[in-house]
């Protein structure tokens, strides 16, 4: 081969080679961001407050929760069971499958990333030349937990250090040693997320990381940033991975699309509860008393999952209240004030013609 | 008869004088070392009181021996007044859990020697060769 053709080829390479990257920088818009700041966000994300806030905006769906998987670990699909039961057992039931729900739905929990292990135990640099291998101990005594095991590692320069997160982790087994491709390769996540697979991203991020590993945060992040570019909040609801987007939203002061997505679809006592959760975290809001009553008058009531036949006066009052607070939340604290005041007032003209329709049935049959 | 399980079968006598060693367990050209504790005067193919840890001669894919030590165990054992051998010694050394053996000392500096002597005698093989081609 000549010269000449040979810088060709090469050239023909490196041109490629560029494009690639090109490619693949114009797909990779998203920046992960992590909870690596001064602030914890542990104790919030835990406190009772903030759990049921959470819960509630998860808005759990039966039928979602108890879909039928494609489970590894259950392999025969049980057949159903018709049975008649009476009242009281019926409501036995109910409880039962309440408690399932609340064990499926469990949220994983938000923590501030892990500092790196550096703690040297010894330096013997008269152990140089003893091995070009490292050693590694652990301790293997019986009923110490995971996390709190002792293992140490010994360096060939004769050091004796404690082992880093990544060697405790590859020690203590429980999972897959080698990373999985679809979190090694950007481009495997792409193509997992151009698909909105978010849930099963997130359940294998589940099952391979520890909430405070910055590889499970970055992923996270990552699904969470994807989820709200493309508004596509349906396919997390009713799964244990909404309460943890809508706290990530918040917390990096990014919830006013969430707010618009919930103001469009018409459940404005989510709004509502939703602002609740950014005084909780943030306390930036100025109505906070007014808020935080509405938000203790709102908690308790059922979650709405399709829109009511009829709405009572104290539904209407309740909705009422609700409105005033989104008006005045879009006009000091909102990001998105022009789309957000759009959204509601669709929605005020909808519930307008739903309020009279309520009240007119309620007179054509003499109640009121 | 089947084979006594590895974790030991507990059978001791009090008063006989016990020791914690390395015993091979791998298969050939595969080294894997049970560390356990026995009586001394017990052979390594009989079964042993209690295994204490196991350790790993060969390296990972990472490039790592792995130990792994009961602590709380071993130092059950050694409060009884159970005898430890060297290779163990070392290993515990290494790990912190005992002062280096001088042992590992000594295969630390001849290894360095042996490693200087090396270099020595390729730069007097460079030497030559370059002296050569003047």
């Amino acid at each position: 081969m000549s010269l000449h053709k040979f810088i060709h080829k090469n050239v023909v390479l490196q041109y490629n080679h560029f494009q690639l990257l090109a490619i693949s920088s114009r797909k990779l818009s998203i920046i992960p961001s992590v909870y690596d700041g001064e602030q914890d966000p542990g104790p919030k994300f835990f406190s009772s407050g903030v759990q049921a806030l959470l819960k509630r905006l998860t808005r759990p769906d039966f039928s979602k929760v108890f879909r039928k998987r494609t489970n590894s670990n259950r392999p025969v699909l049980k057949t159903p069971e018709y049975k008649f039961l009476t009242n009281e057992e019926l409501q036995s039931e109910f409880s039962k499958a309440n408690k399932t729900a609340a064990r499926l739905l469990q949220m994983p929990p938000v923590v501030k990333v892990h500092q790196p292990i550096n703690e040297v135990l010894s330096k013997d640099p008269a152990l140089v030349g003893y091995d070009n291998t490292k050693y590694l101990f652990t301790d293997i005594t019986f009923g110490v937990p995971n996390e709190d095991r002792l293992i140490v590692e010994r360096d060939p320069d004769g050091t004796l250090q404690m082992c880093d997160h990544d060697t405790r982790k590859r020690l203590n087994q429980g999972r897959k040693v080698r990373e999985p491709m679809m979190f090694a390769d950007e481009e495997k996540l792409n193509g997992l997320l151009e698909a909105e697979k978010y849930e099963y991203i997130l359940d294998r991020a589940c099952i391979q990381y520890e909430p405070d590993e910055l590889s499970y945060q970055k992923v996270t992040s990552i699904t969470y940033q994807h989820v709200d570019m493309k508004t596509n909040y349906k396919l997390l609801r009713s799964t244990r991975h909404f309460g943890p987007l809508a706290f990530y939203l918040t917390w990096h002061q990014s919830m006013d699309n969430l707010m618009l997505e919930l103001l469009q679809t018409g459940v404005i006592r989510e709004a509502v509860l939703l602002m609740g959760l950014r005084q909780a975290i943030h306390e930036d809001i100025a109505f906070a008393s007014d808020l935080n009553a509405l938000v203790h008058q709102v908690l308790p009531m059922p979650v709405q999952a399709s829109k009511p036949d009829s709405l009572s006066e104290v539904d209407i009052q309740l909705d009422n209240q609700c409105i005033d607070c989104v008006v005045k939340y879009i006009a000091k604290n909102s990001a998105m004030k022009s789309q957000q005041e759009l959204a509601l007032q669709g929605f005020r003209e909808d519930y307008q013609q739903m309020v009279e329709l309520s009240r007119g049935l309620r007179k054509a049959h003499g109640e009121a | 008869m089947p084979l006594p399980p590895a974790s030991g079968t507990g059978k001791y006598f009090a008063r006989a004088a016990k020791s914690i060693r390395l015993i091979r367990q791998g298969c050939t050209n595969r080294p894997f070392f049970h560390i356990s504790v026995t009586h001394r005067r017990r052979l390594n193919s009989q079964p042993v009181i209690e295994q204490l840890g196991s350790y790993d001669p060969m390296p990972n894919f990472n490039n790592e021996k792995l130990v792994a030590l009961n602590l709380e165990r071993m130092k059950f054992w050694l409060g009884q007044g159970a005898h430890v051998t060297t290779p163990v010694a070392e290993l515990l050394g290494l790990s912190g859990f005992f002062p280096i053996h001088p042992r590992s000392y000594m295969t630390a500096w001849r290894n360095r020697r042996t490693e200087r002597e090396n270099l020595e005698k390729q730069k007097e093989a460079e030497a030559a060769a370059t002296s050569k081609a003047e």
